[in-house]
């Protein structure tokens, strides 16, 4: 592959004052972001949508001053306004926008200019190859938001913007976008806005994380850092999931487990899935609500997946309290669900040495 | 016999190029209909729509007025030679008036039901707005504007009332199957004029049809 990954090309600088009045509020704000991939969350209705059309150029009455990667797009004061076509800017919104009269290849191809490496590039990032000739009508909802990145990452865009839909716990696993989106960041160097409602998506693939509430910035920094913020506590207040990555290690045909390590080294043991090859990279989710965590060692557990961590910090509400450990093993941190009542009893403080226990069941591949 | 050929072969060719006419002056102006939001849309939209509800004479009135050396427009094409009241340019003009509002009506509809988020996203993907528009626009309201032709080819096919006015009723000249028909009725050739009226009917119901063919055959190709 060609395309320079992020951390070799240098981050890159996105810049946006934005002024846009819509009918209950006006979007009103000013950001830099630096990182490869920046959430975005909020309630309902706090503009996040409206900022990205504002960015991709499809909302005129928008004002201010936008610069992706030096390049100025916007802006009001010096009478400039580059045309949608001009910004080369990818836009995935939430229902996908697939042009309904062509197939998914036909869509992909719709921005490439005849770039047929890219289109190629983009099939393949995207695992698309075996819809090429359906109709987007027939296709489920994740299928549909695979064809509308790879359509907008065929356009060579300077800027990827992704309004999620599918990232509710919920969900169907094999529907979620994330794992394909972290294959673009590392492997594409394009900077990706992302608007999701899910904070471990959040905290698995952006850097950085911006929370919009009537159109104003609520908060914005590292997600870890803004789990106590209103809007991320309303989103983890339907769960919050522990998403990470690791390789495939060995198959126990016998045993009924496939062993995984996590990036970093922590090793995890999840049911047997003998399609997977050794040496496969996986993409893991395990609801915060799963994991149990014990202040002494837990001997005689049924649970696969035993280590040690620290408490780091503890975030939330008296109702949703997140107890945030670091594995003394290394590797990111996990977030514990508990309730006020069983940290008070158990005295759980950051500092504190805990033990985790995880099911290999509650193990989600994603 | 060859007197009724001459006779379809005239009153088609005027349906055909009065459809051809209006095409693109009415993709526009439904176009614009179906996207425009400010002020004195409304006007607009009734003047255009006003050859449908006034009586038909009374729109070939305020052409023949237009068009008379006295007004601006006919002293113009006075002054520059060009004849169009009582010739073949009248019948056209005429079929054009009556049916220009029935193509802009269907068209427009079909424009308003393209997502225009759809056309923003063609752009974001580095397509100009005349580009998306033929490409992702165009091709979505395909089925309106098919039948909006249709509309606009059956009803100039019938003209009467607006043509009778500016352009006579000049057998061999200006004379189309419906004028054709009434003037048979008149002069007691009732057998001449239901044959003329049979052909109107295959004329009518094979635009219809194949109309209805292409829309059909297109939803099945979308479909499959």
């Amino acid at each position: 592959m060609d395309h320079t990954p992020a951390h070799a090309a240098g981050r890159r600088l996105i810049q946006i004052a934005l002024e846009l009045p819509l009918a209950r509020f006006t979007v009103r704000l000013a950001i830099v972001l630096r990182e490869s991939v920046t959430a975005v969350m909020g309630p309902s209705g706090s503009g996040k949508t409206s900022l990205l059309e504002a960015v991709a150029g499809l909302r005129p009455r928008a004002r201010g001053r936008i610069a992706l990667d030096g390049a100025v797009v916007l802006d009001s004061a010096a009478g400039i306004r580059l045309r949608p076509e001009a910004r080369r800017v990818g836009f995935v919104p939430q229902d996908a926008g697939l042009f309904p009269h062509m197939t998914a290849l036909q869509n992909v191809r719709f921005g490439a200019r005849g770039d047929t490496r890219r289109i190629d590039t983009a099939l393949d990032v995207l695992e698309l190859r075996a819809l090429l000739g359906r109709d987007p009508a027939s296709l489920s909802g994740g299928e549909r938001q695979r064809v509308a990145l790879a359509r907008a990452l065929a356009s060579n865009p300077r800027l990827l913007l992704l309004d999620e839909p599918l990232a509710a716990l919920d969900a169907a696993l094999r529907e979620r976008i994330l794992p394909y989106l972290l294959r673009i960041r590392d492997q594409w160097g394009v900077p990706i806005i992302y608007v999701t409602h899910n904070v471990g998506e959040a905290i698995a693939v952006a850097g950085e994380l911006l929370t919009l509430r009537d159109g104003a910035v609520e908060a914005q920094g590292p997600p870890l850092q803004l789990l106590d913020t209103a809007s991320v506590a309303q989103a983890s207040a339907g769960g919050v999931e522990n998403v990470m990555r690791g390789e495939v290690i060995a198959h126990d045909a016998a045993g009924g487990i496939t062993s995984l390590r996590l990036v970093g080294v922590l090793p995890l043991a999840i049911p047997l899935v003998a399609s997977l090859a050794v040496g496969a990279a996986v993409t893991i989710a395990i609801r915060a609500d799963d994991v149990v965590l014990a202040t002494e060692p837990m001997t005689s557990l049924s649970a696969r997946n035993l280590f040690a961590a620290r408490v780091v910090a503890i975030h939330g509400s008296a109702a949703n309290a997140i107890v945030r450990c670091a594995p003394t093993a290394g590797g990111s941190a996990w977030l514990v669900r508990l309730t006020r009542s069983a940290i008070d009893a158990l005295g759980i403080a950051p500092g504190r040495d805990v033990w985790l226990a995880v099911k290999s069941h509650s193990v989600r591949l994603v | 016999m060859s007197n009724e050929l001459g006779l379809i072969l005239f009153t088609l060719r005027i349906a055909t190029l009065s459809t051809a006419l209006i095409l693109i002056p009415g993709l526009a102006a439904a176009l614009l209909l179906a996207r425009y939001r400010g002020p004195g849309k409304g006007g607009i939209e009734t003047v255009l729509s006003l050859p449908l509800v006034l009586p038909p004479t009374a729109v070939g009135i305020l052409l023949l007025e237009a068009l008379g050396r006295r007004a601006p427009l006919g002293g113009w094409l006075a002054a520059h030679g060009i004849e169009i009241v009582f010739t073949w340019k009248a019948v056209l003009l005429a079929t054009m008036v009556m049916s220009f509002p029935l193509f802009v009506r269907s068209a427009r509809t079909a424009f308003e039901e393209v997502d225009p988020r759809l056309v923003g996203i063609a752009r974001t993907l580095g397509c100009g707005a005349a580009t998306a528009f033929l490409r992702i626009t165009l091709p979505l309201a395909w089925r309106g504007v098919v039948a909006g032709a249709v509309l606009a080819f059956s009803r100039a096919l019938g003209e009467f009332g607006a043509t009778v006015m500016i352009a006579g009723n000049i057998p061999g000249r200006t004379q189309t199957l419906a004028l054709a028909i009434f003037s048979d009725n008149q002069t007691g050739h009732d057998d001449r004029a239901l044959r003329l009226v049979a052909i109107t009917v295959v004329l009518a119901f094979t635009a219809l049809w194949s109309a209805e063919w292409i829309t059909r055959r297109r939803t099945q190709r979308v479909a499959a």
